[in-house]
């Protein structure tokens, strides 16, 4: 018996121990004062417009809790010099082809706990594979317009904040309002180089092409998750010339084209070079809906953008990591490394490095360039065609839940995350291989509400998701 | 006129000699002169000279006689050939006609004749060159457009199938001039401008074309060029009938290169213009019938015809003429052209040319105008005249255009992966101009004249259903080259609907006070003008995509073409929808000019016009877009003075200053939004006026016929220059490409020449035109900071006007026998390298090399109402030519490939188009 004793009563004692932890705590419950908003935005009525004018003019508070509605085909304006604040927890249904333009300053101030949404009421998510065909997904059918940031638009904060079943065409009044384009089809659209879009720990679900045109500015985008974007074709981020910043610890699956898409095309006099700094993505059968040829499925980089890409995960992706030569990137100032590639199938492995254009292969890309004689035989030259039958299915990622290899769908039935975890298991091959010694480009203002709230550096694993449970928080 | 030559043998004895103008002392040749000697008589027909011969004569008493139209015959002249030796006598006509003025011209005598031309340009009081009708007859050309070529100063800008359309005017483009018929101001059909595409008036129908380069106060102010004065044929004073018909074809088409003909398609209106702009369209609204009718043709018989009946009847007092031109033409020309990509690179230097596609593409083009006009003039008694003339012209150009991608120079393109883009479009355009002009002469006592216009026209152009079928596909190429596999990259079918029309009502009306002022009569004259012009212009297109799934291999009407989302069918989407407009317009326009002699040899002109401007527009936009509608006013005070300084009967030294203006193009002012070829375009609302200062001076000769000698120079200073260029508009990344004025005033000056020389039967025409314009404007430098990355900065660049080329010239060789009945020509024209497009990079502006065309034309005639025609367009086969002043081997290797044959080491052929020469044969009858 003496032998049991001192386990017994260690056991006890540490339960003991632990208990009275349990028990220990502290409660306060401190008056705090914060002053009513000076323009709170009334929910009582729907935000119409009428008397042949499309626009309503907002600026304000929308408070905590309430659900705003737009009406069908109103134009909800924020002037030059006006803020709409929406405080945690506020849920603006928009009306069908209605938009809300930005020519001032938007601040969409979600939380954890309190998400907001700016969506079409009514619409029914489904999301599991092959559930439902493109045609009739209203993720793809443009409810509503899509938040115009104007030429003046000098901020706009979208934090917690879900963004839903944009992508209706413009049209002509909508499109002078914002000064942006008629046949714009974008769920959000960033159009001034000197001001600051920051986007963090938000969701855009569905779209029609490019959910987010970043036509120019500084760019923060962190931790977001992106599901069923673009119908037929469209980049989901989608950076032209005069963007710099960060994109970092994103969630796509089932983009129509690229995930991350970074170009110098159209650099205005005044604004700088696209220089854009991605890490820690994730794509997930990325480029399927775009059917025309080599336009990418992850990461791409092309007429005279600059920056710097590591640590992504690609899988199952149509193409991979991407570097256009015609017009070409500027390779003089484009590094990249750390990148993890997964294929079910041989015709994702012969794209890992995209037939015709000019992604060079790094000794840190996972599968090893070295892993046999065939994938990226000697003499082997960027752009040349290559046989990837040795890197099928190898390195499985080791989600939480996910089908690898994925069977009874076609990979582009995957658009959206429902019930699957990206998450890693503690045996995935893309814990510890990261590259955290790159620094993020951060170009916005750091601030709770009105910046950037965390600039997440590089994280040790690879992908969006950190096995210390940093990096995406969704 | 009636040519019967006699002639007897066995005698050596000649009477020759020529025909004079009793007062002038011109030549006047086509005269006839007859010779009469018992009761045989013998004409002749006065030479180019004026001269005329009876050879191998007897030695009898002849009476000589000499008629010519608008002069008293002379008859019984004595000639004794007894004696021996031969007889010199020269024959002195005194002319029915009333003094030409500028205002009318004299009701008799032969306008048509470049006798008659000359006299017009002695006595005008401003500087204009003018071409006669027997000139343009003679011409290779069956256009307007391709008849003012000839003209000193002008140059002609082409279509895509090398017809010419528009008139630059030394080194002014078009936007720069006006268009007269009959001295009345027409509306153009264009969608956008204000300026008349020439191509579409049949040259024939012209009794002359005027083009005046400086304005005198009585004449409308807004040329700074210069203004084309279409003067249609008038009533003669007896009974005309003239016929033609011709054939012809173009040695362009062939079995291999045929020309390829459709049926326009049968939707004349769009969904939206049928059912509202609320309808959704489908797939099913469409009709591809302008596609799938295509047809080869091998080689088509082009063809024109002609007929002009005019008379006189009640005495003279009421005259007719009516006229009808059809033409009916095939032409075409094969286009290979580099398309420029959005954005050069900026290494390895600075704005370093990118290209993004290489087509090729063959253009078949049938052209079908029908021009009518009419013109009855009455004389109700000697001092009140009236006439009406109307005026039809229909143009139906039906355009098929085939694109080849060359393999491989997409966007997308890699060595193993080439981009391909097909393009079918199939375009009708129709168009019309429609003129009725009231018009009264009325002389009030022996010192007043009054005359007046009552006018309205209408120009309407219609582009029903342009159906465009573009496919874009990549093929995957393995290591050996073998394609693999194609995937459709987009499948695309376009509808597409234009419509415009644009209406003047406006009066006219003149009042000419001739007092004797210290000893001379003096001119005076004040008048006006009021115009109210209602013009519309809508747009819409529709695209629909084939799905991309289904590969095109001719199989068009497989393709599931669809909208891409259903709502992009409802007209009120559609993004042409905000380039709709109308606008009102009401001008008008006051002026008082004196014309005198400040001594015997000089003559002045001066006055002042004052032009007042309103207009209003107005598009479909909502309340909530700026810019949707605006007036705009404004008025100028155009002063002139016009000095004639007559150096002796022959010779004139003219001097002239006039200000001038130019309005912006109706589209140009909209705030349309339409998608360019490297930024989007915008129109600009805020756009101002130009005006100019124009000077000129000229030295002139007459020797005497046909003859001249024209020496002058000018300068142009153009305040408030349109040139689009590129600004950022609402925000500082919103680039567009904008018609804006620029802030620095642009120069222009040169220097013309003009000799036309004949010997006897041979003559010799050059014109040569000197012009040096430049404007500054600023550029795109898209370059690489060795700091701060990737910039772009602009930067000023000086450089000519858009279409000026430096040097221009014409010359021409011509026989004119009226003995043997044959007139023949063979015409020179030489365009110097002249500024084609305007970039808006730096140093990247495309310039069209020097062009030069020889055309040959003859008449022969074969009895005396029947004649036999030909004309030769192009016969060395010449190219138009657009180069980048880029040497072609510094651009990079991808880019070599599809470069194709380049022939200047400095620079890049981006651009060369071959239209082949165009044959056409006819009978003219003439009674």
């Amino acid at each position: 018996m003496k032998k049991y004793i001192i386990p017994v009563v260690i056991v006890v004692l540490s339960a003991s121990f632990s208990g009275c932890k349990k028990w220990n705590g502290e409660h306060t419950d401190i008056y705090n004062y914060t002053p009513p908003a000076a323009n709170p935005i009334s929910d009582k009525a729907p935000l119409s417009c009428s008397g042949g004018s499309s626009v309503v003019p907002v600026k304000g508070t929308m408070l905590s809790g309430k659900t705003y509605n737009v009406n069908d085909g109103c134009d909800i304006v924020i002037n030059p010099a006006d803020t709409l604040f929406m405080q945690p927890g506020v849920t603006l249904n928009m009306g069908a082809r209605s938009s809300l333009i930005v020519l001032g300053t938007l601040i969409s101030n979600g939380s954890k706990n309190q998400p907001n949404w700016i969506t079409a009421p009514g619409l029914v998510k489904k999301d599991a594979p092959g559930a439902v065909t493109t045609a009739q997904d209203s993720a793809f059918a443009g409810h509503w317009k899509g938040i115009i940031g104007g030429p003046t638009c000098n901020l706009m904060v979208l934090r917690w904040t879900h963004v839903e079943y944009a992508g209706y065409t413009e049209g002509d009044a909508t499109s002078k309002l914002a000064s942006a384009g008629a046949g714009n089809q974008y769920s959000i659209l960033f159009a001034n180089y000197k001001g600051n879009f920051i986007m963090e720990d938000s969701w855009l679900y569905g779209g029609v092409d490019d959910p987010i045109r970043i036509s120019a500015g500084k760019i923060a985008i962190f931790r977001n998750t992106f599901e069923k974007n673009g119908v037929h074709g469209g980049d989901c981020l989608n950076a032209k010339g005069g963007t710099t910043g960060t994109m970092a610890y994103n969630l796509f699956i089932g983009t129509a084209t690229n995930g991350q898409k970074a170009s110098n095309k159209g650099q205005a006099t005044g604004a700088p070079q696209t220089n854009i700094v991605m890490y820690n993505n994730t794509f997930i059968s990325g480029g399927y809906r775009q059917v025309q040829s080599g336009r990418g499925g992850c990461i791409n980089y092309e007429e005279g953008a600059a920056g710097m890409f590591y640590n992504n995960v690609a899988v199952n992706c149509k193409y991979g990591f991407r570097v256009v030569g015609s017009p070409v990137a500027d390779v003089a100032h484009l590094s990249y490394g750390n990148n993890f590639q997964y294929a079910d199938s041989v015709s994702v492995a012969n794209q890992f490095y995209p037939t015709g254009y000019i992604t060079q292969p790094q000794q840190t890309d996972i599968p090893s360039i070295m892993t046999s004689a065939k994938y990226l035989p000697s003499g082997y030259k960027p752009g040349d065609i290559y046989d990837g039958s040795d890197v099928v299915r190898i390195n499985n990622p080791m989600f939480l839940n996910f089908p690898l290899p994925t069977s009874g769908h076609a990979l582009s039935d995957y658009n959206a995350v429902g019930s699957f975890n990206f998450h890693l298991q503690a045996n995935s091959p893309l814990i510890g291989k990261g590259n955290t010694t790159i620094k993020p480009l951060i170009v916005v203002p750091l601030d709770k509400i009105y910046g950037l709230s965390d600039a997440t550096p590089p994280g040790a694993d690879l992908g969006c998701y950190q096995l210390n449970g940093t990096g995406n928080q969704h | 006129m009636l040519i019967i030559c006699f002639t007897a043998t066995g005698y050596a004895q000649t009477i020759k000699g020529k025909v004079f103008d009793a007062k002038t002392g011109e030549p006047l040749v086509g005269a006839t002169v007859s010779l009469i000697a018992g009761n045989k008589p013998l004409y002749t027909t006065a030479r180019l000279d004026g001269s005329f011969s009876f050879y191998k004569l007897k030695p009898e008493l002849y009476q000589l006689a000499a008629q010519f139209v608008g002069y008293d015959p002379v008859t019984g002249k004595i000639v004794d050939l007894r004696g021996g030796g031969d007889q010199t006598v020269n024959l002195y006509l005194n002319s029915q006609a009333t003094q030409m003025s500028e205002v009318t011209i004299a009701a008799q005598g032969n306008h048509e004749s470049d006798r008659a031309v000359r006299s017009l340009e002695k006595a005008a009081p401003s500087v204009l060159n003018i071409l006669s009708a027997n000139t343009i007859q003679l011409l290779p050309d069956v256009t307007v457009a391709n008849a003012l070529q000839r003209v000193s100063g002008v140059t002609i800008q082409r279509s895509s199938s090398g017809e010419g359309r528009y008139a630059i005017i030394r080194g002014m483009a078009q936007r720069y001039n006006n268009t007269l018929v009959n001295g009345i101001k027409i509306p153009s059909p264009d969608d956008a401008y204000r300026f008349v595409p020439m191509d579409i008036f049949p040259s024939e129908m012209l009794e002359r074309l005027e083009v005046i380069k400086a304005l005198t106060p009585n004449m409308e102010g807004d040329a700074i060029g210069g203004t084309m004065n279409l003067v249609m044929k008038s009533a003669p004073d007896h009974l005309v009938v003239s016929a033609n018909l011709s054939g012809g074809m173009s040695s362009l088409f062939s079995g291999n290169r045929p020309f390829l003909s459709f049926k326009a398609s049968p939707n004349r209106q769009s969904p939206a213009m049928i059912h509202g702009n609320s309808y959704s369209a489908t797939y099913a609204d469409f009709n591809n019938n302008a596609l799938t009718s295509n047809k080869n043709l091998s080689s088509p018989l082009s063809s024109t015809a002609g007929l002009t009946v005019g008379d006189r009847f009640f005495n003279n007092k009421l005259g007719v003429i009516v006229s009808a031109s059809y033409q009916n033409i095939y032409r075409g020309s094969d286009s290979k052209q580099l398309t420029p990509n959005a954005q050069p690179s900026a290494i390895p230097l600075p704005n370093s040319p990118q290209f993004s596609d290489a087509y090729d593409r063959t253009y078949s083009t049938q052209t079908q105008r029908l021009g009518l006009h009419n013109k009855i003039d009455y004389v109700i008694n000697d001092k009140n005249k009236l006439s009406l003339y109307n005026l039809y012209i229909h143009q139906n150009e039906y355009t098929a255009r085939v694109t080849a991608d060359t393999l491989g120079l997409g966007l997308n393109s890699t060595n193993l992966s080439k981009q391909i883009t097909l393009e079918n479009r199939s375009q009708l355009i129709q168009q019309n101009i429609y003129n009725s002009t009231l018009h009264g002469d009325h002389v009030l006592n022996n010192k007043l004249r009054f005359n007046w216009d009552g006018v309205y026209s209408i120009a309407t152009r219609h582009m029903p259903d342009r159906t465009d079928f573009q496919y874009d596909a990549n093929k995957s190429l393995n290591n050996a080259g073998t394609v693999t596999a194609e995937v459709d990259n987009n499948t695309k079918l376009t509808h597409h609907w234009e419509n415009n029309r644009d209406r003047d009502l406006s009066g006219y009306g003149n009042l000419i006070y001739n007092p004797t002022i210290a000893g001379q009569t003096v001119e005076i004259a004040i008048g006006g003008l009021y115009r109210n012009k209602n013009r519309d212009a809508d747009y819409i297109s529709y695209s629909l995509t084939g799905g991309k799934s289904t590969l095109y291999n001719n199989n068009f009407d497989q393709i599931p073409f669809t909208f891409t989302t259903a709502s992009d069918g409802i007209g009120s989407n559609n993004p042409d929808l905000n380039n709709n407009y109308s606008v009102t317009e009401k001008d008008n326009a006051e002026y008082g000019q004196i014309k005198f002699r400040l001594f015997q040899k000089l003559q002045v002109l001066g006055g002042v016009r004052i032009e007042n401007t309103a207009m209003t527009y107005d598009t479909k936009s909502p309340a909530t877009v700026s810019q949707r509608s605006g007036n705009i006013s404004y008025t100028d005070v155009l002063p002139s003075i016009h000095l004639k300084y007559e150096l002796d009967g022959k010779q004139n030294l003219r001097a002239s200053y006039f200000a001038s203006l130019s309005r912006p193009g109706f589209g140009e002012i909209i705030p349309y939004n339409r998608p360019g070829e490297y930024y989007d375009e915008i129109g600009n609302p805020y756009l101002k006026h130009i005006t100019a200062d124009n000077l000129d001076l000229r030295y002139e000769l007459f020797p005497g016929g046909a003859d001249q000698l024209l020496i002058g120079t000018f300068f142009k200073k153009i305040h408030n220059p349109i040139e689009y260029f590129v600004v950022r508009q609402g925000g500082p990344s919103n680039q567009f490409i904008k018609p804006q004025n620029d802030e620095n005033d642009a120069t222009n000056y040169g220097a013309e020449l003009v000799a036309t020389k004949f010997f006897g039967t041979i003559g010799f025409s050059v014109n040569y035109t000197y012009t040096h314009s430049r404007i500054t404007t600023p550029k795109l430098n898209y370059y690489n900071d060795p700091t701060a990355g990737f910039q772009q900065d602009f930067v000023n660049q000086t450089r000519p006007l858009q279409g000026q080329a430096d040097h221009v010239g014409n010359a021409s060789i011509l026989y004119k026998s009226a003995k043997i009945g044959l007139d023949m020509q063979l015409a020179f024209v030489y365009t110097g390298e002249r500024l084609a497009q305007v970039s808006p990079y730096l140093n990247l502006d495309f310039y069209q090399h020097a062009y030069e065309q020889l055309d040959f034309s003859f008449e022969k005639k074969l009895t005396s109402h029947f004649s036999f025609y030909g004309k030769v367009n192009n016969i060395t086969n010449a190219a138009a030519k657009v180069y980048l002043k880029y040497p072609h081997s510094n651009l990079d290797a991808k880019q070599q490939e599809f470069l194709g044959k380049q022939d200047i080491a400095a620079q890049t052929l981006v651009q060369s188009d071959f239209y082949k020469t165009l044959f056409l044969g006819g009978i003219r009858y003439k009674l």
